[in-house]
């Protein structure tokens, strides 16, 4: 009896190694970036914004809040609207210290991409308009009288989905000149939440 | 998700930072006349008296259209007395100064702010020499808004911020002072806040006069800056203007009314 048991768990062995060596060649990929949605796609950001050159001497850096709307044309190549909102407290040392100062940005820009698995590292540019909320800066002689000007640059970022398809997470820095604020630029630096539909 | 859904949340997550985007109650900002504005060496003048000096700037405003002047009128007729086109109440005006003790000792500082409204101009210098008629004693300044004089040690910066409270506190005084005769040290000394008399202690409410007039807005803010050292007085005047009054398009003609200098009753000796 003990040799019939034997022999029937011998063979059964043998036919799951025959099923083994059935299976596809190819290996299993995961995560599959296959899976991960894809085309239209609204972000969320959160983060900082400081301004260097003559901006700089008087405007401190500030919380900003933001938003894009893109849609990815390939799985490396996506164009984004992006609009951002930043507040400011003008620094000690003149005479509106203290006072705040808001600029909200809108920019059209493209993004490369470049997958690996989970994770992704994007760089991304483009053009737009900046405003800010007041003539403060006119007032210390910093900018010309008008509040609204052109806006450009780039910059670059680190995205790591979260494999719930839909989902992403990041951190981006742009760097951009600011045309309103003459010999000014600026840096933000921002962690997001992304959702593709 | 269809596609009206998909549409709908894109446009939700975007709405909060439409909202944000929004100048609402956006304030101006003029620059004090030359920076920095005021300059004084700390000498004394001639007749011993700490050093001050002065200077101001007028807001410019456009003049009411027409339909905005017919509410005027309609509104004084129904108050029975001028009702000012520029009003405290939708022109809130808040002042920023930075001083600078520019000498090798430290010194005492103090500002006071005068100004005009579109009815009457208060100019402490007039009234200090007013009151100074008739005698030798040094001439004492009563400002519209005094800022508390303090000492600045040598090559110190301080900043400060004369309020909207406090512009307001003025507003309500040389109202009283210009338009219902109100007794002006009394009026400057008191503090509506803590004592708020106002208008209604001097004008009876009869059904003619209402407790709440409406009160002008200052529309020139004169800085008066006092100094027995060397120092350096920078300002900024910062205006929220509710009803866009201010004149900003080349095709409305500016608002230029003519206030009268006010002059308090000479003292005289018995």
């Amino acid at each position: 009896m003990a040799a019939l048991a034997t022999s029937w768990l011998l063979a059964g062995a043998s036919v799951a190694r025959a099923q083994v060596t059935a299976e596809p060649a190819g290996a299993v990929v995961f995560p599959d970036p296959n899976k991960f949605a894809r085309g239209l796609y609204t972000e969320g950001e959160i983060g900082a914004v400081a301004f260097f050159g003559k901006a700089g001497e008087v405007v401190s850096p500030g919380f900003a809040v933001g938003a894009h709307l893109g849609y990815d044309i390939f799985r490396w190549l996506a164009l984004q609207a992006h609009v951002l909102g930043s507040t400011h407290q003008i620094s000690d040392g003149n005479v509106l210290a203290g006072q705040l100062i808001q600029t909200y940005q809108a920019t059209l820009e493209g993004k490369l991409t470049l997958r690996f698995g989970q994770t992704s590292i994007f760089g991304e540019g483009g053009i737009g308009v900046a405003r800010l909320s007041t003539n403060a800066l006119y007032a210390l002689a910093v900018e010309p009288r008008y509040r609204v000007g052109f806006t450009a640059g780039g910059g670059a970022g680190l995205d790591y989905h979260s494999l719930s398809r839909h989902f992403s997470v990041g951190l981006r820095g742009d760097y951009l000149v600011m045309t309103n604020l003459s010999g000014s630029q600026e840096l933000l630096a921002t962690t997001y939440l992304r959702y593709t539909f | 998700m269809s596609g009206a859904r998909r549409l709908a949340l894109v446009l939700a997550a975007f709405a909060p930072l439409g909202l944000a985007c929004q100048d609402l109650n956006t304030p101006i900002y003029f620059p004090g006349p030359v920076m920095p504005a005021l300059v004084l060496t700390g000498m004394p003048d001639a007749m011993g008296n700490t050093p001050r000096i002065e200077n101001g700037l007028t807001l410019q405003f456009r003049n009411p259209t027409q339909s905005e002047q017919q509410a005027l009128d309609m509104q004084a007729a129904t108050l029975g007395f001028m009702v000012p086109w520029i009003q405290r109440d939708h022109v809130h005006i808040e002042m920023t100064y930075q001083v600078t003790n520019t000498d090798s000792k430290d010194g005492t500082w103090s500002i006071g702010v005068d100004g005009a409204n579109e009815f009457t101009k208060y100019d402490e210098n007039i009234v200090a020499m007013t009151l100074g008629m008739g005698n030798n004693d040094p001439p004492q300044y009563i400002p519209l808004i005094p800022v508390t004089p303090q000492i600045l040690k040598a090559g110190q910066t301080v900043s400060g911020t004369v309020r909207e409270d406090d512009f307001n506190e003025a507003e309500l005084d040389l109202y009283g002072i210009g338009e219902w005769m109100s007794p002006f040290n009394a009026v400057l000394i008191n503090n509506s806040q803590v004592n708020p008399i106002g208008i209604a202690n001097y004008v009876p409410p009869t059904s003619m006069y209402p407790v709440q007039p409406v009160i002008p807005a200052l529309i020139e803010i004169d800085v008066n800056f006092t100094a027995d050292a060397a120092m350096t007085c920078s300002y900024a005047i910062r205006v929220r203007d509710d009803d866009n009054q201010l004149l900003h398009n080349t095709t409305d003609t500016l608002f230029s009314p003519t206030p009268t200098l006010f002059v308090p009753p000479a003292m005289t000796t018995p």
